[in-house]
C-alpha cells in the first residue's frame, strides 16, 4: 500500500509536469492553430541559460526566471520569422516548421553547451513523511507548483478581459477580426504563456531527470498523449490528460514493466481515441456542405 | 485494351534504365568502394523516401512511423539471416506484418484529424524504439544484430550482405519501385486517393470512401518502407535502433518536402538528400540537424511544392510557352434559339419519394416533414430563403448530413433510400454538384471526371473526353480546375456529376455566380438531361432561370414546405411570396431628415469579386448620417459583401469608399456570430478590449451598455451565450457592436431564424438607436421588414443595384418587388438618389 502510494504521488508530479506542458500546448494551438513541437526544445534552451546563470552565482529561483524569459524571446523571435510567415490555417505545414526548430534548437544547444548529462539543481531537498511512506519533498513541490500555476491560468482566462478575448479569438479568429480584435497581439501573449509554462514545467522536472539535450522529449510526447486524450482543445483536458498519462506512466513502470511504459501509455491513448475520438473533454464537430 | 498509354510506359521504363545504367557505372569500378556503399545507402533511401512522399502527395497522410515499418524491415532480414530463413520468406514477411500494420493505422487514422494522425503515427514510432531496445532476443537491444546473408528458396542463389552485389540490388529495387510509382500515377488508384484527400465530401459524393482509400494507401506505402529496410539490413550488413529514431521520421519529412511530395524524381532527390546531408553539413561545419532544420524550414517557406517542381516550372518557363488555346463558347451559343422544357410523360415511374423527412441536428430542426415526389425526367425546383432547409434536402439526398439525425421515409425506384451510405448512392445513380463547385485542384480536368471509375478502361477514357466536350470542356481537359474561371469550374462539377449517366441528378445552386451565356448553356444541358428521361432536383436563388427549366417547384420556409406548384404561378402564392418579402409591418416612427445630412460613408463605383465570382459592380451608394438605410435582396445578392465594404474591414477591388472623420463603424455579422463559449459580460468586454478600451471607462461602458440590454439579458451577464435564444443572441449581438460606441452600425440579417416577436423586438430597438442619433445600415431578405423600417431602401440584384427609392412611395414598393425577384426596375420612373 505504502508502495502504491509512492508511486501514485510519484505518477501525480510527473502528471502534473505533463499537464503543464499540455496546457501550453492547447494555449497555444488554440490560439494560433500551430501545434508546437519545439515547445521541449524551446524550454530547454532556457533550462541550458538558467544552469549556467545558476553555476556563475545567480540564485536558483531567479534563474528559474531568467530560463522563463530565455525561452519566451527566443520563441517569439522564431515565431516571427518562421511561423507568421505562414497562411492561417496551414496546420501541417506550421507542425513541421516547429520540427525544424525543435531540431535547430536541440542541436544549437549541444554545440554550445555538449551532450554530456548534467545535474539541474533541485530547489528543495529531502523528503516528506506521510503515513509512513517517505514521499520526495521534490514530487510535493512539483505538485504544488503546478497547482498554483494552474489556478493562475484559470484565473486569467477566466476571470479577466485578455483571457476572455484569448478564448474568443479561439473560438472564432473571423468573428474576433470584424471586432478589430488583433489577433497576432492575441497569438504573441499566447505563445508567451504557453513557453512559460513548459519552463515551469522543465524546471521541476530537471532535477529529476538530468539535463541533456533532449530532456524533455519523453515529457513532450507524454503531453502529446495526455493533451489528445483530454480533447486537444480543452485546458481541463490538458490537465486531466496529463495527469491520467502521468499516473499510467508511473503505474506501469512499477507493475507492468519499465521498459514498457510508453507502449503502455500509448496504447491506452490510442484505445481511448478509438472508442471516443473527440478525447474526454473535446467536442465532436461536423462538416457542412 | 489497355488503358496504359505508351508515354506512362516510357516514363516508367526511366527507373529501370536509370538504374540499370548505374549499375553499369557502379561495376566498372569508377567509382570509390564507400562512395558505392553511398550509392546503394542512397537507393535504399530513394525507396523510403518514395513510400512516405506518396502517401503524403498523394493521400495527405504525413506519417511519422514510416521509421517503425523501415525498422521492421530491416530486422526481419537480420533476424532471417540467423535463423535460416530465404529472402522470398523474409521479404514476403515484412512486407506482409508492414501492409496489415499499415492498413490498420491508415483506417484508424481516416477517422480522426490530420493531427490525429500525426499522433497516431508518432505513437507508433516510439512503442518501436521500445520495443527494439528490450525485446533483445530478437533485436539484441542496443548492440544490435548482425545480417550475413540468405539463400532463395526458390534457387535463385544466394544473396550476401554488405557488397557489391547488395548494393546492385538495391538500385535495382529502387528503379523498379519508380517505375511502379509511374505505372500508378496515370491510374485510378491515385486519382481517387488525391480526391478523396482534397474533397472527403465531394469524394463521398462520387462513391470514394476515404476511409478505405487511405487504409489501403498507407498499407501500400507501409509495405515499401519495409522493403526498404530489409534493403538496408542487406547493404549495411548490421542492424541497430540507431537509424530508426524520430530524428529519422523529421527528416524523411524534409526529405519530402524538399524533393516534392508526390512526385518520382522527388523522392529520389530525397533519397540522396539523406544520403549525403551528414558529408554535406560535415564539409559546411555545421551540425547535422542544424543543416536539416534550416533546409527543412526554407523549402517549407520557399519551394512549397518541392525543389523538382521549382525547377520544372522554371525550365517550362524558360524553355517552352504554353500553347495559347481559345474557348469556343461563341460557338456553342450559336446553335439553336431558347430551348423548351420537354414534359416527362406521363406514364413516367415515380423515381424518389420523401415522406415526412426531418433532419434534427442537435437540438435544431433543420427540415421538418418534407415530403416530395420525384419521376423520371422531371424537373422538380426548390425554392426559399435562406435558412428554408433547401441544402438540407439535397444532403438528405445524397447522404452527407453529418452528425444530423435524418427520421422519416425515403424511397428511391421502390426501395428504402435514407439507410444506404453515401458512397453507396453514386451507383444507385445520384450524382450531385455543389454550391461552390467543390472540384478536386490537384487532378486536371480530365482526371476529375475519370476517378468516378475503380479501375480505369480506354472505353471510359472515351467515355469521359466525349462527356467533356459536350459540356464544353474538351479545350481545357488536361488543366487543373484552378486555372479555370468560375463559369467552366461548375461546369466541370456538372460533368464530374453527369460522369455515370445518374437518373437522379441534384443541382446545388447551379446558376449561382454565373453570367448570362453560362446561365443559358447551363440550362440547355439540363434540357438534355431531361430529353434523356433524368430527374432533376434542383435548389437555386436565382429564380428565374429556375422556373425556367422547372416542371414544379416546392417552396420551403422554416424548414418545412409551404406552397407547391408550377414555375409560372408559384410566386402568386402569398405564403411563398411573403416568405421572401416578410411582412411589411406598420411603419415605424423615423426620425425625420432634411435631406442636408452629411454622407457617414460613401460607396462609388464598387465592385468585388472573389476569386472568379463576382459579388458586387459598379455600386454607387451614400450613407447620409442619422438615415436608416435598408438594403434588400435574395440570398447571394451580394448584400453581406456591402455590409463589409461599407465596415471597412474589406477592401473592395475595383471603386473606392471614402468615410466621414473619424467615423466608427461597427458591423454585427449575419448569424450573430456571438462568442457562444463567453458568457454575455465577456463578449461585450471583448468588444471594447478589441476598440482599445480598458479599466474604469471599460466598466462605465460595461454598465451603460447593460442598462440598454432587456433586464432578462442583464440579469444573465455570467451565463454562456450559447444558452440564449436566437433573439437575445441578436439583441446581444447589436449590444456588443455598441460597445465601441459606433456612429455607424451595419446589421446583417437581423432577423434570420427568429419568430415574428423577436424580429419586432430587434427592429424597434434599432429604430430606438436610430433616434438617438446613430446611422444604420439593414442588411435585410425581406423587403417588407425593411420597408417598414428604413428611409431609403435598396434592392439588390445578383451584385446590382436594382432599385432604389423611399419606402413611403407606393410606387416604388412595387417596382422594388419587381427588382427584388427579376432584377428589372420596370417602372420609367428615373431614380434621382445617391
Amino acid at each position: 500500500m505504502d508502495q502504491f502510494l509512492l508511486v501514485l504521488v510519484s505518477g501525480l508530479a510527473s502528471g502534473a509536469v505533463y499537464g503543464l506542458m499540455g496546457l501550453g500546448l492547447v494555449i497555444i494551438y488554440r490560439a494560433t492553430d500551430v501545434v508546437n513541437f519545439a515547445l521541449a526544445s524551446l524550454a530547454t534552451v532556457g533550462l541550458y541559460a538558467a544552469l549556467a546563470l545558476y553555476d556563475s552565482g545567480l540564485p536558483l529561483l531567479l534563474a528559474a526566471v531568467a530560463a522563463i524569459v530565455v525561452t519566451t524571446a527566443v520563441g517569439l523571435a522564431a515565431r516571427e520569422t518562421v511561423i507568421r510567415p505562414l497562411a492561417h490555417g496551414e496546420l501541417l505545414t506550421a507542425l513541421v516548421m516547429t520540427m525544424g526548430l525543435s531540431l535547430i534548437a536541440e542541436s544549437v544547444i549541444s554545440t554550445i553547451w555538449d551532450d554530456q548529462p548534467r545535474l539541474f539543481p533541485s530547489l528543495v531537498e529531502g523528503s516528506v513523511a506521510i503515513g509512513g511512506s517517505a514521499i520526495p519533498a521534490q514530487s510535493l513541490l512539483t505538485l504544488a507548483v503546478a497547482a498554483v500555476a494552474m489556478a493562475l491560468v484559470a484565473y486569467l482566462f477566466g476571470r479577466t478581459t485578455i483571457g476572455s478575448a484569448m478564448r474568443a479569438v479561439a473560438e472564432s479568429a473571423e468573428t474576433a477580426q470584424i471586432l478589430g480584435l488583433g489577433s497576432q497581439r492575441i497569438a504573441r501573449i499566447a505563445w508567451a504563456l504557453g513557453l512559460g509554462l513548459a519552463v515551469l514545467a522543465a524546471v521541476l522536472y530537471a532535477p529529476r531527470a538530468g539535463l541533456v539535450p533532449t530532456v524533455l522529449s519523453a515529457p513532450l510526447f507524454r503531453a502529446f498523449a495526455g493533451i489528445f486524450l483530454g480533447g486537444l482543445t480543452s485546458m481541463y483536458g490538458a490537465v486531466v490528460g496529463g495527469l491520467t498519462v502521468g499516473v499510467l506512466d508511473n503505474l506501469a513502470a512499477s507493475y507492468v514493466s519499465a521498459g514498457y511504459r510508453d507502449t503502455f501509455v500509448f496504447s491506452f491513448t490510442i484505445l481511448v481515441l478509438l472508442i471516443r475520438p473527440q478525447g474526454l473533454f473535446g467536442v465532436r464537430t461536423f462538416q457542412r456542405v | 485494351m489497355s488503358a496504359i498509354s505508351r508515354s506512362t510506359l516510357a516514363r516508367a521504363a526511366l527507373g529501370p534504365l536509370a538504374a540499370a545504367a548505374l549499375i553499369a557505372v557502379l561495376s566498372s569500378g569508377v567509382i570509390p568502394p564507400y562512395q558505392a556503399y553511398s550509392v546503394g545507402l542512397a537507393a535504399v533511401y530513394t525507396v523510403l523516401v518514395l513510400s512516405v512522399g506518396l502517401l503524403a502527395g498523394w493521400a495527405g497522410i504525413w506519417s511519422i512511423a514510416h521509421p517503425a515499418f523501415f525498422a521492421l524491415g530491416a530486422y526481419f532480414a537480420a533476424y532471417g539471416s540467423g535463423h535460416g530463413w530465404s529472402v522470398e520468406a523474409v521479404v514476403l514477411g515484412a512486407v506482409g506484418c508492414s501492409a496489415a500494420l499499415g492498413a490498420f493505422l491508415g483506417s484508424a487514422g481516416a477517422r480522426f484529424s490530420m493531427l490525429y494522425v500525426a499522433l497516431l503515427t508518432l505513437a507508433f514510432t516510439m512503442v518501436s524504439l521500445e520495443v527494439m531496445g528490450q525485446w533483445t532476443d530478437v533485436t539484441g537491444g542496443d548492440q544490435g544484430i548482425p545480417m550475413t546473408k540468405l539463400h532463395s528458396a526458390l534457387g535463385l542463389g544466394t544473396l550476401a550482405s554488405a557488397g557489391t552485389q547488395a548494393q546492385y540490388l538495391a538500385v535495382g529495387v529502387a528503379g523498379i519501385a519508380l517505375a511502379v510509382g509511374a505505372l500508378a500515377r496515370p491510374g485510378a488508384l491515385r486519382m481517387r486517393l488525391v480526391a478523396a484527400k482534397s474533397h472527403p465530401m465531394a469524394a463521398r459524393s462520387i462513391g470514394i470512401a476515404p476511409e478505405a482509400q487511405s487504409a489501403l494507401a498507407f498499407a501500400v506505402s507501409a509495405a515499401f518502407a519495409a522493403l526498404a529496410g530489409v534493403l538496408l539490413a542487406v547493404v549495411v550488413g548490421f542492424v541497430s535502433p540507431d537509424p530508426f529514431s524520430l530524428t529519422l521520421a523529421i527528416s524523411l519529412i524534409a526529405a519530402c518536402v524538399l524533393g516534392g511530395a508526390g512526385t518520382l524524381i522527388g523522392a529520389v532527390v530525397g533519397g540522396a538528400y539523406l544520403t549525403w546531408a551528414p558529408t554535406a553539413a560535415e564539409s559546411a561545419g555545421v551540425p547535422q540537424p542544424i543543416l536539416q532544420g534550416i533546409v527543412l524550414i526554407v523549402a517549407l517557406l520557399f519551394l512549397p511544392g518541392g525543389v523538382v517542381l521549382a525547377v520544372g516550372r522554371l525550365a517550362r518557363r524558360l524553355l517552352l510557352r504554353r500553347p495559347a488555346r481559345q474557348a469556343p463558347t461563341a460557338v456553342e451559343l450559336a446553335e439553336g434559339p431558347a430551348q423548351t422544357v420537354p414534359a416527362p410523360s406521363a406514364t413516367a415511374p415515380e423515381l424518389l419519394r420523401l415522406d415526412d423527412v426531418s433532419v434534427t441536428f442537435g437540438g435544431l430542426k433543420a427540415l421538418e416533414g418534407a415530403s416530395l415526389s420525384v419521376r423520371a425526367g422531371e424537373t422538380v425546383a426548390i425554392i426559399g430563403p435562406n435558412g428554408a432547409g433547401k441544402t438540407t434536402l439535397l444532403n438528405v439526398l445524397s447522404g452527407l448530413v453529418g452528425s444530423g439525425r435524418v427520421a422519416g421515409g425515403a424511397r428511391y425506384h421502390g426501395k428504402p433510400l435514407l439507410k444506404s451510405r453515401a458512397t453507396a448512392r453514386r451507383r444507385l445513380g445520384i450524382g450531385r454538384t455543389f454550391q461552390h463547385a467543390e472540384t478536386f485542384p490537384e487532378l486536371t480536368v480530365l482526371e476529375n471526371v475519370l476517378c468516378t471509375r475503380r479501375r480505369i478502361t480506354a472505353q471510359h477514357r472515351a467515355a469521359a473526353t466525349e462527356l467533356l466536350d459536350r459540356v464544353g470542356l474538351a479545350h481545357v481537359a488536361d488543366r487543373y480546375p484552378n486555372e479555370l474561371p468560375f463559369g467552366l469550374h461548375k461546369r466541370l462539377d456538372l460533368a464530374r456529376a453527369l460522369a455515370e449517366e445518374p437518373e437522379l441528378l441534384i443541382l446545388d445552386e447551379p446558376f449561382g455566380g454565373l453570367d448570362a451565356t453560362e446561365r443559358t448553356l447551363l440550362a440547355r444541358q439540363i434540357v438534355r438531361r431531361q430529353e434523356r428521361g433524368t430527374a432533376v432536383v434542383i435548389i437555386d436563388h436565382v429564380l428565374d432561370d429556375l422556373f425556367a427549366v422547372a416542371h414544379r417547384v416546392v417552396a420551403f420556409d422554416f424548414g418545412r414546405p409551404i406552397g407547391e406548384g408550377e414555375p409560372g404561378k408559384i410566386l402568386d402564392d402569398p405564403r411563398v411570396r411573403s416568405s421572401y418579402l416578410g411582412e411589411g409591418g406598420a411603419r415605424d416612427e423615423l426620425p425625420a431628415r432634411d435631406g442636408t445630412e452629411r454622407a457617414a460613408v460613401r460607396l462609388e463605383g464598387v465592385g468585388h469579386s472573389y476569386g472568379g465570382v463576382t459579388a458586387l459592380h459598379g455600386v454607387d451608394l451614400a450613407v447620409p448620417q442619422g438615415s436608416v438605410i435598408g438594403v434588400v435582396g435574395a440570398n447571394g445578392a451580394g448584400k453581406s459583401t456591402l455590409g463589409r465594404i461599407l465596415h471597412g474591414t474589406l477592401p473592395p477591388t475595383l471603386g473606392g469608399r471614402t468615410a466621414a472623420e473619424d467615423l466608427r463603424s461597427a458591423l454585427v455579422p449575419e448569424g450573430r456570430a456571438l462568442f457562444k463559449t463567453l458568457s454575455l459580460r465577456e463578449n461585450l468586454e471583448v468588444a471594447a478590449y478589441a476598440a482599445g478600451i480598458k479599466g474604469a471607462e471599460l466598466r462605465t461602458r460595461l454598465a451603460e451598455t447593460a442598462e440598454w440590454l432587456p433586464p432578462r439579458l442583464r440579469d444573465r451577464m455570467g451565463v454562456a451565450a450559447a444558452g440564449l435564444s436566437g433573439g437575445e443572441q441578436q439583441i446581444l449581438a447589436v449590444a456588443r457592436a455598441l460597445m465601441a460606441r459606433p456612429d455607424l452600425l451595419i446589421v446583417d440579417e437581423p432577423a434570420l431564424g427568429l419568430s415574428p416577436a423577436m424580429v419586432d423586438e430587434v427592429y424597434a430597438r434599432l429604430g430606438r438607436l436610430a433616434h438617438e442619433g446613430l446611422t444604420v445600415v439593414l442588411l435585410e431578405q425581406s423587403l417588407g421588414r425593411a420597408a417598414s423600417a428604413c428611409h431609403e431602401v435598396i434592392v439588390l440584384h445578383e451584385g446590382n443595384i436594382a432599385a432604389r427609392g423611399e419606402p413611403a412611395d407606393p410606387v416604388f414598393l412595387a417596382r422594388a418587388e419587381q427588382a427584388y425577384f427579376d432584377g428589372q426596375d420596370d417602372a420609367s420612373v428615373p431614380v434621382g438618389q445617391g
